[in-house]
């Protein structure tokens, strides 16, 4: 029974692509949102617009699928769904120019506002659905792992960590500070504008908190030997799922192919 | 006598601050003695603390006179190694999680990992650490899951582990309840026992009396009394000087002053007993 806590501690995913490694799936991230701009550009039907987009998007539920985090990414990919619905809405409606698409009493949708709503709309799905993927399959110290392995300082890689760790600390600090409010009186359930007032008395302790609270962490690290010099050790280490290089190839066909038909279609 | 800390005559003064926090500071820290460090609230102990681990001055900066000596060597020669040298846990447990592990084993091992310790020596020292402090159950949570308590005692482990030889621990337990309480005095007493220097700021004076050697009494910054802890929480003037002393000691006093013969007045409630009932026999016997 030799290092068995160390054994529990690894990452050990069965999915192929979701074990792939950190920057794999960065590139195919980057990649990903390069083929969404370029996409964004190609204009069909008789009022330009970019529908190229939604079947685009068909890639991110796909990626999610096999990579057996379509469940999990669901609740992230609705809010940005929802998000970009408003924005469609708002785009569409809002925006005047070029012919007249549709009326409704005095609602008015022009072929301008409508491409822009889909162009931002689905952009939005796109590249933000791209970033859960990455996020969803991906574990922060993995991200951490190999921002370290990749040669950047020990010092950034705790920032970025941390901060993500922050999230999830502050989140629960604002509950109790929420409720530490309620017991004084602060009303901080009702409209919006009794939620405004609540603002203030909730977020001011959250962020002093937090000042005060990096002061001690600062001694906290010192005392652990954060700044010693030297090599150090990782008991945690970063996998490599095997399959990194035919995804790359992969990734780089599917983008110059996609570049390629692009340019193709103007000199056509 | 063998001293591996030394204050000679220390006035430190933060950024800012019109009046000195600390004054005249000269004390002599005994190798293995476990420093009981009490006074009123903001009279220098935290600041105290802060200088003999090296924060003061280097990380609040601020106007320091006079040196503080480590095994004779300036601590300001150690930099980055004091860490090792000594350990350092205070009161919120809150902030004493590192923020970047995801498991108990992974928090307390962190420390290894900032000095390269090899991996395999990293599994047997966190499990031997996890051992004295009672938390092996523990092991596979996240930190910031945990009750204070238990939070207090990770941050504990995460210090131990590097094996410094000095302690300094700054009201560990002010924000725990009696039994988290009791939880960190149990693996203070095991550290005692392992030969280390611990200097523990306390407002639990009944905990200092069963478990200090010696006791030293700040008041407004400066150092008012150092010595034996029979001698201090047994000498009632103190109380005057806003320091609290043991219940048992008061009533050790009350009854002297009223005419019962004690040998000595009392500090634990051990000794209290024991005194109490010697003299309850003489008088059944007599």
């Amino acid at each position: 029974m030799e290092n068995t806590y160390i054994e529990k501690i690894q990452i050990r995913k069965k999915n192929k692509l979701a074990a792939l490694y950190p920057s794999t799936k960065m590139l195919v991230v980057v990649l990903y949102s390069l083929c969404t701009f370029v996409i964004g550009t190609i204009k069909i039907t008789k009022y330009d617009l970019p529908l190229m987009l939604i079947p685009w998007y068909l890639v991110i539920l796909i990626i999610c699928y096999t990579s057996g985090a379509l469940h999990k990414s669901k609740n992230a990919l609705n809010v940005i769904l929802g998000l970009s619905l408003f924005i469609l809405v708002a785009q569409a409606f809002l925006v005047p120019g070029g012919a007249l698409i549709w009326k409704f009493g005095f609602l008015k949708m022009y072929q301008k506002g409508l491409a822009t709503g889909i162009s931002l709309a689905f952009m939005i799905m796109d590249v933000g659905g791209i970033f859960v993927w990455l996020f969803q399959t991906t574990e922060n110290k993995e991200i951490a792992s190999a921002l370290e392995a990749s040669g950047m300082n020990h010092k950034i890689s705790y920032i970025f960590i941390s901060s993500l760790q922050m999230i999830d600390v502050l989140g629960k600090n604002s509950k109790t500070i929420m409720n530490a409010q309620k017991a004084r009186g602060i009303e901080t359930e009702g409209n919006l504008i009794v939620r405004a007032k609540a603002f203030f008395p909730a977020l001011v302790p959250l962020i002093l908190g937090a000042v005060i609270g990096s002061e001690e962490r600062v001694l906290t690290l010192e005392a652990r030997g954060f700044a010693c010099k030297g090599p150090k050790t990782h008991i945690f280490k970063l996998q490599k799922s095997g399959c990194e290089p035919r995804v790359k190839v992969i990734a780089i066909i599917v983008t110059v192919f996609i570049i390629g038909g692009r340019i193709a279609l103007w000199i056509l | 006598m063998d001293f591996v800390m030394e204050c000679k005559n220390v006035t430190y003064s933060y950024p800012l601050a019109e009046t000195p926090a600390l004054k005249g500071i000269s004390v002599q820290i005994e190798k293995g003695k476990f420093y009981g460090v009490i006074g009123e609230n903001g009279s220098g102990k935290t600041s105290f603390c802060a200088l003999l681990r090296g924060f003061i001055p280097s990380f609040y900066k601020g106007n320091l006179e006079g040196e503080v000596l480590i095994e004779g060597k300036d601590l300001v020669e150690y930099k980055e190694v004091l860490a090792k040298k000594i350990g350092y846990v205070f009161q919120n447990p809150f902030t004493q999680i590192s923020g970047v592990k995801d498991t108990v084993f992974e928090e307390i091992a962190y420390g290894l990992e900032n000095f390269g310790v090899l991996e395999s020596e990293i599994e047997k020292r966190v499990i031997e650490v996890m051992a004295l402090t009672d938390i092996q159950d523990l092991a596979e949570k996240n930190p910031f899951d945990l009750s204070g308590g238990q939070m207090q005692r990770v941050a504990l482990a995460s210090v131990i582990i590097l094996e410094p030889d000095i302690l300094i621990i700054d009201e560990p337990t002010s924000q725990l309840d009696p039994e988290g309480t009791e939880s960190v005095f149990k693996i203070i007493k095991a550290l005692k026992e392992k030969q280390k220097t611990i200097i523990l700021v306390e407002h639990k004076i009944d905990l200092i009396a069963e478990y200090a050697d010696k006791v030293i009494v700040f008041q407004d910054g400066k150092i008012i009394a150092n010595g034996d802890k029979q001698e201090i929480l047994s000498d009632i003037s103190f109380m005057n000087q806003g320091v609290a002393l043991p219940q048992v000691a008061v009533l050790g006093n009350a009854l002297k002053s009223a005419g019962l013969p004690l040998k000595q007045i009392p500090v634990t409630e051990k000794q209290a007993i024991s005194l109490i009932s010697d003299i309850l026999k003489e008088r059944g016997s007599s």
